[in-house]
Formats: structure tokens, C-alpha cells, sequence
């Protein structure tokens, strides 16, 4: 059984001898179905990157009590100096933070009058930069938490922007994404399944033959599932082939003022699971092509 | 071997067989006759399973096609040589490979399927050939490997279609010989054809005729009468 089973695959993969422009062809239409499909990936897979990098830049303003000794807040800010992702700080003394102030209003910024009762706190603006494989659930929040716990804080002020936009893409991927790839699915089962379908239509006459002389069904197949297997395998490597070198034509393109995108190339399981899928669909096409 | 009762078959609308009944015995030989369209290949169909039987019963090797699922099919398929009168081989594979091909989807062992398919290419006279495509044969040679195919399994019964009809008259001879030779040794052989000559060539072979789909004439029997119109 087995050394039948081998000999099967073997004859499916004579076929490729005996047929090879139909062969040839339907490789290079799996290829380009890949390549497509592969493109479309690269891009949600780049966007992903490019929104996961910038919802991780977040701003903190913290605000220390009047009541704080100079002393403990310097301690503070060499603490907050130390932590991890922080990528700024900027401490500010009361009279910094008047100076700050007038500067930011201008002429008519003129706060030397307040110079011996200077209400304003001791604070500090601190920027951080998570870089997305840190971006655990909740991270912005964590932060915040960890801030606010600190001696003597009496409140801090984050940027929610950036935290908005994170929660907007995770809406945006439940709600668009997962139907994009779900649709790209269907193509590449519909283009590369009818593709392997038709290129059967060479084999019609050895399918009845064999059919004639008494074989069984899953007989008959065999050597079409193998060809089929192969065919999705060589023509998804060759189509992520493909995306490779115009990942690499096209890496720095984007990387120009005010963009900054380098287009990177998709990350080791995706390119499993597109060939994965590629060959599966390749598969079962020619499992169910002979019915 | 085979039993067949008040067998129809329609396509459409269109009846291509009505109330067909005759038996056939184990080591007989029988000729379907009659003109193109009279239900020959129609027949012959119903009978290695590649129509459905939805009218009458049918007994071929032990097989009720009545009751026949499409999964029994190969079964069947596997106690009956089939002959084309378009060889139906495969034109880029070899001699050897052909004939081989209903042995192997056997699951016989390497070394006795090759022992019989030489043997019986030999006895096709195609030993030099052996490995030559089937494509480059010529059109003699190409029905020898057909028949070779679906006599190598030592069938208990051979549907033959017209095996001859593209064949010129020393070939049609030479071929009808070897049909012969396997009649004698006890195959069954049920053979459609409209040539007079192949008629000839096995004197105490039965005779089906058919006409519009009916039987008009059997062993030599009327019956019933020719041209009449079919209800």
C-alpha cells in the first residue's frame, strides 16, 4: 500500500514531464495569485507596523504637589530618567514653568510680578516610545498607574491621542482587516482552484481510463493531489520569490521626508501560513477536481 | 455471465433502449448488430456501468447493475475487459505502461504484473514495442495495446465496441483471431459491430440485433418486426 502510494506520487510528478506547458502555466498562475495576495499582506503588515509605532509614542505631564521637597522631586526625576522606553524628560521648576509660560504667551506674557508667589508646581513632561512588541493590553494605562503611585504627585495629564488611535486601528482591523484577508482567501481558492481544475482537463483521458480499468476513486486522485501539492508549493515559493525582490526594489521608496516608512518584508509565519494556504488550496482543488 | 430483463434507457425524452432481454453463458461469444443509433454503444455502456440502470434488471459477473452503487463500480469494472473503437489509450505513455496500468490499479506486485503484461504484449505481437509511445504506433498496433490492456486481468468477460471499425480488413482479421484465441479459452465476449466480416469471422458466435433501440432479431429468432415503429 504504501510503496503503491509512492509510486502514485511519483507518476504524479511524471506528469509534469509529460504535460508541461499546462503545468508551467497553472505554476504561474498560483505564483502570480501569490504574489498578489502576498502584496496585499505586505501592505496591512507595513500600516500595522507604521500605527503600532507611533500609538506607542505617549506623553506624560506630571504635576508634583506644592508641598514636595525640591529634593524628593529631583529624586523623582532621576528615578523617571531611569525607566524603561522613556525617551524624554523635561523637568520643570516653578520659575521654569513661568518662564515657559510667558515665552509661550509672548509680549503679553509678563509674569515677573508673580516672581515671589509663584503658584505653579514643580512638574515634569516625559515622553515615551513603546516599541510594538512591548505593547502589551493596557500598557498606556500601566504607565499612567505607575506615575501617579510615585511620592508627592498630585496628578498627571497624558496626550490620549495616541492611545485613541490604537483603540480606532483595533476597530478599524476587527471590522475591516480580518474581511479583507478573508475575501483574499477566497480569491486565491477560487483563481488558483479552478486554475488547477482546468489544467486537469489535459489528464481528462488518462481520468476515464483509469476509471474504465477498475480503479478506485482515491487511486485516481492521488497522483493529481501530489501534482497539486507540488504546484502550490513551488508556485507560492516562487510568488513570495517575487514579493521578496520587490520588497527589496521597493523598501526605501517611502522613506523620504515627511513619511519616514520603510517598507519591511512580512514576518516568517506569514509567509508559512500564505504557502501553507496557497498548497492547501492547491490540494484540495485537485482532490476535488475528479468527482 | 450476463442476464439482462426488460432493460430501458432514455435520454431525454428520447428512448435509446426499450425492453431488452437476453442472457449470455459463461464462454459465449455475442455480436450486438444493427445501424448507428440503434442503442449498441448504449448497451454496452449499461452493461461495464458507465450508465446508470434506472429501467429493468441487469446481471453482469455476479454484479446487479439494478442494484449497482457508484462505489461498486470499479468492482465490476475489475471482472470486465472493455474495448473501444477509439483504443482510449494513452498516446504518451508506453506500450508496457498501458497495459500495465490495469494491473497496477490492481495493486499486483512489481515482478509477476510484469511477467504478464510481457506475456501478453508477446502474444499481441507487440514485443518489439515494448517501449515505444503509444502515439508513434500505428492505428493496428494502437487497438492490439487496447486490447491487451483489457485482456492482461484475465477478464471473465470482454465488452468489445466496434473494436475494428477503423481498421482495414487483414488487421480486422488478425485482430478478430486473437479475440478468438481468448473466446476459447473461456472468456465471454460481447462485441458490437456493423461489419459483415467480423460477422463471419466467428461462424457460431451469437446474434443480438438491434433496431431503434429494440431487439429485432436474436439467435437468429425474429423478435419482432423490422422498422416498426418505436412507441
Amino acid at each position: 500500500m504504501i510503496g503503491q502510494l509512492f509510486r502514485l506520487s511519483g507518476r504524479g510528478l511524471a506528469d509534469f514531464k509529460i504535460h508541461p506547458w499546462a503545468h508551467l502555466l497553472t505554476l504561474v498562475a498560483v505564483a502570480m495569485v501569490t504574489l498578489l495576495a502576498g502584496f496585499i499582506l505586505l501592505s496591512l503588515h507595513n500600516i500595522n507596523i507604521h500605527l503600532l509605532k507611533s500609538r506607542g509614542e505617549v506623553q506624560f505631564q506630571i504635576y508634583w504637589r506644592s508641598d514636595a521637597s525640591p529634593e524628593l522631586i529631583q529624586t523623582q526625576w532621576e528615578k523617571i530618567g531611569t525607566m524603561e522606553y522613556l525617551q524624554e524628560i523635561k523637568g520643570f521648576t516653578p520659575q521654569d514653568a513661568l518662564v515657559e509660560l510667558a515665552e509661550t504667551l509672548g509680549k503679553t506674557g509678563d509674569f515677573s510680578w508673580l516672581k515671589e508667589q509663584n503658584p505653579l508646581p514643580y512638574s515634569a513632561l516625559t515622553s515615551f516610545a513603546v516599541p510594538p512588541e512591548a505593547q502589551q493590553e493596557g500598557w498606556a494605562a500601566d504607565l499612567l498607574t505607575k506615575l501617579k503611585a510615585m511620592d508627592g504627585v498630585a496628578e498627571v495629564h497624558y496626550t490620549p491621542l495616541q492611545a485613541d488611535l490604537a483603540k480606532g486601528w483595533r476597530v478599524i482591523s476587527r471590522a475591516i482587516i480580518w474581511p479583507i484577508i478573508g475575501f483574499l482567501g477566497m480569491v486565491v481558492a477560487l483563481v488558483v482552484g479552478n486554475t488547477i481544475r482546468l489544467s486537469l482537463l489535459t489528464r481528462q483521458d488518462e481520468i476515464e481510463i483509469l476509471s474504465l480499468v477498475g480503479a478506485r476513486p482515491w487511486y485516481v486522485r492521488w497522483p493529481l493531489l501530489t501534482g497539486g501539492m507540488v504546484q502550490g508549493l513551488l508556485g507560492s515559493a516562487a510568488g513570495v520569490g517575487l514579493l521578496k525582490l520587490a520588497q527589496n526594489a521597493l523598501a526605501d521608496s517611502l522613506n523620504i521626508a515627511p513619511l519616514f516608512i520603510e517598507i519591511r518584508f512580512l514576518p516568517m509565519e506569514q509567509v508559512l501560513a500564505l504557502c501553507g494556504a496557497v498548497t492547501l488550496v492547491s490540494a484540495i482543488s485537485s482532490w476535488v477536481a475528479v468527482r | 455471465m450476463v442476464e439482462v430483463q426488460h432493460l430501458s434507457y432514455n435520454f431525454g425524452s428520447q428512448w435509446a433502449l426499450k425492453d431488452i432481454n437476453f442472457s449470455l453463458g459463461k464462454g459465449e461469444f455475442l455480436f450486438l448488430t444493427g445501424h448507428s443509433g440503434a442503442g449498441k454503444t448504449t448497451l454496452l455502456r449499461l452493461l461495464y456501468g458507465a450508465l446508470p440502470l434506472t429501467k429493468g434488471r441487469a446481471t453482469v459477473a455476479g454484479f446487479e447493475l439494478h442494484r449497482l452503487k457508484r462505489r461498486h463500480v470499479p468492482g465490476l469494472r475489475r471482472r470486465v475487459g472493455v474495448v473501444f473503437q477509439d483504443f482510449k489509450i494513452l498516446p504518451r505513455r508506453s506500450v508496457f505502461e498501458n497495459v500495465a496500468m490495469a494491473l497496477e490499479v490492481r495493486g499486483m506486485a512489481r515482478s509477476p504484473l510484469e511477467r504478464r503484461v510481457r506475456a501478453i504484449i508477446r502474444a499481441m505481437g507487440l514485443e518489439t514495442k515494448s517501449y515505444t509511445l503509444c502515439e508513434r504506433l500505428s492505428g493496428g498496433e494502437q487497438q492490439r495495446v487496447a486490447i491487451a490492456r483489457s485482456m492482461v486481468t484475465n477478464p471473465e468477460l470482454i465488452l468489445a465496441d466496434e473494436p475494428t471499425g477503423n481498421l482495414d480488413f487483414d488487421l480486422t482479421m488478425h485482430l478478430m483471431d486473437i479475440f478468438k484465441q481468448f473466446h476459447t479459452y473461456g472468456t465471454s465476449i460481447i462485441m458490437a459491430t456493423h461489419s459483415r466480416e467480423v460477422l463471419e469471422a466467428v461462424p457460431d458466435a451469437r446474434i443480438l440485433h438491434l433496431e431503434q433501440g429494440r431487439v429485432v432479431e436474436l439467435d437468429g429468432e425474429t423478435i419482432m418486426e423490422s422498422e416498426e415503429e418505436f412507441a
